[in-house]
């Protein structure tokens, strides 16, 4: 009994699983057969060379998905903040995330330090403490 | 008594480096601190009818947020964005912008954040004279700056709103403090250790007075990168009439055109690309691309002959398309 509506069903699976999915093979392009050049790839023409680049572009904005996790971003945020970098900026964050400033307006530094920078902020080279003005 | 002598000439010895140690290390000191200094001049300005800006200006109405903890970023952001009429909170923006773990924001999502409020980010050149420029045409500026040296660094983002030739003083909105004053020379001081980083976000459509139409470019196709080419169109508009002579610029706006459904004012911006720069293969290629699929056949079979003719990346690409002409 089984075995005779699974004979039935399953042809009947496979083909409505295969018309299912032809919609979207037979979709028509928007472009035309070729797709035009992208104002990114022609205006880093003179920087790099394109379709090894792009493989790269994607492998470092999943390497950059996952060092955002581990800066102890929500994952939930992760992908929205990926998505709006640029090529060049992924290639950055991916290159060299731990060595960009992050700007916080903490310093952390010694009580001997603090003394050093008293001195410089009286002599108008930073910007420390805020009563040096 | 010979030996008693000689016991003592290597302690007069020690004492005479320690001497030494002492007077090098003070000198030492003294001409780092002059070193220092001698960076530390004011930013050399030329006249202010010579860089055509006004002696003073204030950028009336920008928000102040102060920040909270180590969000300068975020708050900084929250000011430029509120000026420009992108109603959004400083604690929308910390999960968008801060890493938590850095306990700070780094400057290349600070640049991607304001292109998710359909807003384009425009990093300036770096010059003081821009920074100036910038806010005479009334354009509060993101500035980031080490406040501390560069070996302890303390670094830190404010918003530009003014400056005072005759006083040298630049205004700030920054920490915890609206309107503050800062002498340029201390400023240029603090802003030169983050190279002047310094970035104005403007509506598509806008552009920055100081930058040049690559700066220009480059920041709008990341902002059409995030977003899409209909929300960049007025953006690369503006760049066609700012720099009508860059065929670039008329390039970027027919991929724009044809990215937004106008496949008709795509060829008419690739044909002006060919006509300012008629060697630019690359536009050849997308006009012939173009009017092959508006069914101009023989034009665009002309289009795609020039661009294959052309020593360039996407010669192959052009010879690829006029394989479809062969019949």
């Amino acid at each position: 009994m089984m075995k005779k509506l699974s004979r039935v069903l399953s042809p009947l699976l496979i083909a409505f699983l295969v018309l299912g999915s032809l919609p979207v093979a037979a979709a028509p392009q928007a472009a035309p057969a070729n797709s035009l050049v992208t104002t990114q790839d022609a205006l880093s023409a003179d920087q790099v060379s394109a379709d090894r680049e792009r493989i790269n572009e994607m492998l470092s904005r999943q390497d950059v998905q996952d060092q955002l996790v581990a800066q102890g971003v929500d994952p939930a945020d992760v992908e929205a903040r990926v998505a709006a970098l640029s090529d060049a900026e992924v290639r950055q964050m991916a290159e060299q995330l731990d060595d960009l400033p992050a700007g916080a307006s903490v310093v952390g530094a010694l009580v001997f330090i603090f003394v050093l920078l008293l001195v410089t902020d009286l002599l108008g080279l930073t910007n420390v403490f805020p009563f040096t003005r | 008594m010979s030996h008693l002598l000689e016991r003592q000439a290597p302690r007069q010895q020690s004492e005479r480096q320690a001497w030494n140690a002492r007077t090098a290390g003070v000198l030492l000191l003294m001409a780092a601190f002059l070193l220092l200094s001698g960076c530390a001049t004011g930013p050399r300005l030329a006249s202010p009818v010579e860089m055509g800006v006004a002696e003073h200006t204030y950028i009336d109405g920008v928000p102040f947020h102060a920040q909270r903890d180590y969000q300068c970023g975020p708050a900084s952001l929250a000011m430029v964005l509120n000026y420009s009429d992108v109603d959004v909170s400083v604690d929308t923006l910390i999960p968008q912008v801060f890493l938590p773990n850095r306990d700070g924001s780094v400057q290349p999502e600070m640049q991607s954040t304001v292109r998710r409020y359909d807003r384009v980010s425009f990093v300036l050149d770096g010059n003081f004279t821009s920074l100036l420029e910038e806010l005479d045409a009334g354009h509060p500026v993101v500035v980031m700056q080490n406040l501390s040296l560069p070996l302890w660094p303390m670094w830190h983002y404010a918003v530009a709103i003014g400056y005072d030739l005759d006083e040298q003083l630049l205004t700030l909105h920054s920490g915890e403090e609206a309107n503050r004053l800062e002498s340029f020379r201390r400023f240029d001081a603090t802003w030169a250790r983050s190279e002047r980083w310094a970035m104005v976000a403007l509506p598509p459509g806008e552009l920055p007075v100081s930058v040049g139409p690559r700066r220009a470019m480059d920041a709008i196709a990341s902002f059409e990168q995030a977003n899409d080419a209909e929300a960049a169109l007025p953006a690369w508009r503006s760049v066609t009439e700012r720099w009508p002579q860059d065929a670039m610029a008329w390039f970027a706006l027919g991929n724009a055109e044809y990215g937004a459904g106008r496949p008709e004012d795509a060829a008419d911006a690739f044909q002006h690309a060919t006509e300012r720069q008629p060697d630019l293969a690359v536009a050849w290629l997308n006009l012939g691309l173009t009017l092959e699929g508006l069914g101009q056949r023989s034009e665009a079979h002309r289009a795609l002959q020039q661009a294959a003719s052309l020593p360039s990346r996407w010669q192959d690409d052009a010879e690829q398309a006029l394989t479809r002409f062969n019949d």
